[in-house]
């Protein structure tokens, strides 16, 4: 979402065309023979190549595309302060997912570290194929560093799995053009109803927010997860049909019936077009949406500000996380590797010079908390935000969030919430309605009780 | 008379809106796809869609090979299928023959137990065929892409429906002429299957061209990239990089379309050479 691409220099673009070009011809020569394996999959050999410390020479670490890249800095740097050699490989998203899961299945050739999304952590975790590290975790006394709401999901009773890496806290990016020429006041705004009354006056080709058609799920839970729920109880009861719940899907349907948001496929190419001609004035969304608004509409630099999304009460809570994700250690890695591989990680995700190097690259928001102390960095005001000091705003926001926690069970909550939602929408439903027929096709798809 | 050249008529005309219509529905996604390779990202995102060539292709271009060593990754996919089409159609041929016109205890059980493999998706195979490999120490090598999917059950099947065309009177003349087996086969079978031998060919490369989540599996190092992984990388979490994968599919269809201008023909009468039944 930054402008990669020109970030590299040309040396490391000619490095790997040469390795190419090296492997072209390789190739050719040995025909089907192709190259010989590399042996350096952990799992082989655990006291191979160890260093003094007992660490591993040499790891492997796959994460996908920014991830991956802000990873190569702090293996740079990593390595330069203790040694080591850290192999860094950058995949596509899916790519990556797929081919790790069937690595952890398979119980070997799964890299020594890897990325891990929030919203995949339950699963992940319920398969055994991670390993638990707790013991690690208070042994180093780092736990606490990290904002409180970033652990449910990479955590179970037996304790923790993985180490937080980066958040969402949430915010809306509004139009600072597109508010002052029609006199709308983002000061004003607390409350989904004052939200509404501003949109009001907005001309009608121009509409107050989105609501995206295929991410309507996305909108419910950060809300969901805004008002302090989570959709399944401790016993595994399906906790979706509440009040706050039947809240929030009236809220969407408001928007709607009023017409202050507009039904579009989010970041489809009408999407991106809209927010470009401002079209669109405000868009709910997290940290990470401004490197996308940066890196897609160039123009709009400097026309945008950010406020907290609306409480659904007056005097309600406004914070809330919206995606994230984690580095863990799969349980097939041991020995040295595994201790190598738990150094790097600390080293990366637990100190601030780290966390802050890959906030300043590739605008992955800490979820280290201590970060939020550094005034130079959280307090700078930003060109892109028109002077508004916006990571503060983050910053406090992910101090408050409320804990939540994504289960086995999150596709089925997205698929339910999604379909019955957007029926709402379209045959014009009772929100209560939408709500409760949502939980019931995840009570009855996933075998549990409605609580 | 008259009525029944009308009525042809209108019925060609039919025929032919019909699959002109459903010719045009199939090249639009393809005509899209290459335009969009000439476009910047930002005028690919533009709604309306604008439809018409950009200027762009070669800065799209550039960008992709600094991203993928796309062009490496082309060369090793063509290499794997090549390969892979001309090794897997001999087995094939070789195994049809086999099934087609000799006599061997089990020979029904064997070969309906290899059709019954079809109905094992490939997402199945995938974990067992990494372990295997990596017991072996093939990981990240071309001949763990190659190797597994050689024997064919389609290609076997295709080829023992058609090889059941070839008279046993022919074989047995070559027989008493002094050919060994293998020439009987080679000489005389092969030759005589040469348009299912390219249909099988086309088959057999689409099969390993498009083939993705298993060479992901088991390729590790981005030099031995096939082209769907390689396009894979393309794609972010949080934008997808619509002008490269453009670029790079447009690139990506080439091979497939000159090896379906040369053996269209035979391709034709070769999927329709099994199916009538003598």
């Amino acid at each position: 979402m930054d402008t990669m691409s020109n970030d590299h220099t040309g040396g490391y673009n000619r490095r790997r065309l040469l390795q190419g070009s090296a492997a072209l011809g390789l190739a050719a020569f040995a025909g089907c023979v192709g190259t010989e394996p590399d042996d350096d999959n952990g799992a082989d050999d655990a006291d191979d190549g160890a260093d003094a410390d007992g660490m591993a020479d040499e790891i492997d670490v796959w994460g996908w595309d920014i991830a991956a890249r802000a990873m190569m800095l702090t293996a740079e740097e990593y390595e330069a302060e203790h040694g080591g050699t850290i192999n860094v490989e950058e995949f596509g998203r899916e790519a990556m997912k797929e081919d790790l899961r069937s690595r952890l299945t398979a119980g070997s050739g799964a890299p020594d570290v890897a990325m891990l999304e929030m919203i995949d952590g339950p699963a992940e975790i319920d398969t055994g194929a991670i390993l638990e590290i707790s013991d690690r975790l208070d042994e180093a006394g780092i736990e606490d560093d990290f904002v409180e709401g970033a652990w449910a999901s990479l955590t179970d009773d037996d304790g923790a799995y993985a180490i937080p890496w980066d958040i969402g806290p949430t915010a809306v990016y509004y139009r600072r053009d597109v508010y002052d020429e029609h006199g709308l006041e983002a000061d004003a705004i607390e409350t989904w109803d004052d939200f509404i009354e501003e949109g009001q006056k907005l001309p009608d080709d121009v509409y107050m927010t989105e609501i995206p058609e295929n991410d309507l799920d996305g909108v419910w839970r950060y809300q969901f997860r805004q008002l302090g729920n989570r959709p399944f109880t401790e016993d595994g009861e399906v906790n979706i049909y509440n009040d706050d719940s039947i809240q929030i899907a009236e809220t969407i349907k408001r928007l709607y019936d009023e017409d202050v948001g507009r039904l579009i496929e989010g970041w489809s190419p009408a999407w991106f077009d809209a927010y470009g001609a401002g079209d669109i004035a405000s868009l709910p969304s997290a940290a990470w949406m401004e490197g996308t608004l940066r890196d897609e509409l160039p123009e709009t630099d400097g026309l945008w500000g950010v406020y907290r999304i609306p409480a659904h009460e007056e005097g309600g809570p406004r914070a809330s996380n919206w995606g994230g994700s984690s580095l863990m250690i799969p349980s097939q890695i041991d020995g040295a590797e595994r201790d190598r591989a738990w150094d790097f990680i600390t080293w990366t995700l637990a100190t601030d010079e780290m966390q802050l190097l890959m906030y300043d690259e590739y605008g992955l928001f800490p979820a280290l908390e201590t970060t939020y102390e550094n005034e130079e960095v959280f307090d700078e005001e930003l060109d892109f935000y028109d002077g508004q000091p916006a990571r503060r705003l983050f910053a406090d926001v992910a101090e408050e969030m409320p804990e939540y926690e994504y289960s086995v069970n999150t596709p089925e909550v997205s698929d339910a919430i999604n379909n019955h939602f957007f029926a709402m929408l379209r045959d014009d439903l009772d929100p209560e309605e939408a709500v409760e027929n949502a939980a019931e096709e995840v009570a009855d798809r996933t075998d549990r009780e409605l609580a | 008379m008259r009525k029944q050249r009308q009525r042809d008529a209108v019925w060609k005309f039919l025929t032919y809106s019909f699959v002109i219509v459903m010719t045009l529905g199939m090249m639009v996604p393809l005509y899209w796809m290459m335009v969009a390779a000439t476009l910047p990202q930002e005028e690919f995102l533009q709604f309306p869609p604008r439809l018409y060539p950009g200027t762009a292709f070669f800065d799209n271009l550039a960008v992709l090979h600094e991203e993928t060593d796309f062009l490496i990754s082309i060369w090793n996919s063509v290499f794997i299928a090549v390969v892979y089409t001309v090794l897997s159609v001999l087995l094939c041929s070789m195994a049809g023959f086999a099934f087609a016109k000799y006599e061997f205890r089990f020979k029904e059980p064997i070969f309906y137990t290899i059709l019954a493999t079809l109905i094992l998706p490939i997402q199945l195979l995938v974990i067992p065929l990494f372990l295997m490999m990596s017991q072996i120490g093939w990981t990240d090598t071309f001949r763990a892409i190659i190797i597994p999917w050689l024997a064919n059950p389609i290609g076997i099947f295709l080829m023992r429906q058609n090889m059941k065309s070839i008279p046993d009177a022919l074989l047995e003349s070559a027989r008493m002429d002094g050919a060994t087996e293998f020439q009987i086969f080679y000489r005389i079978a092969l030759p005589a299957m040469r348009s299912s031998v390219a249909a099988l060919a086309i088959i057999l490369f689409l099969f390993q061209w498009d083939l993705f989540l298993y060479p992901l599996v088991i390729l590790e190092d981005s030099a031995n990239y096939t082209i769907p992984v390689a396009l894979s990388g393309l794609e972010e979490s949080r934008r997808v990089n619509f002008d490269q994968i453009m670029v790079a599919s447009s690139l990506a269809i080439i091979p497939m379309a000159i090896l379906f201008l040369i053996l269209q023909k035979q391709f034709v009468s070769g999927i329709l050479a099994g199916s009538l039944k003598e």
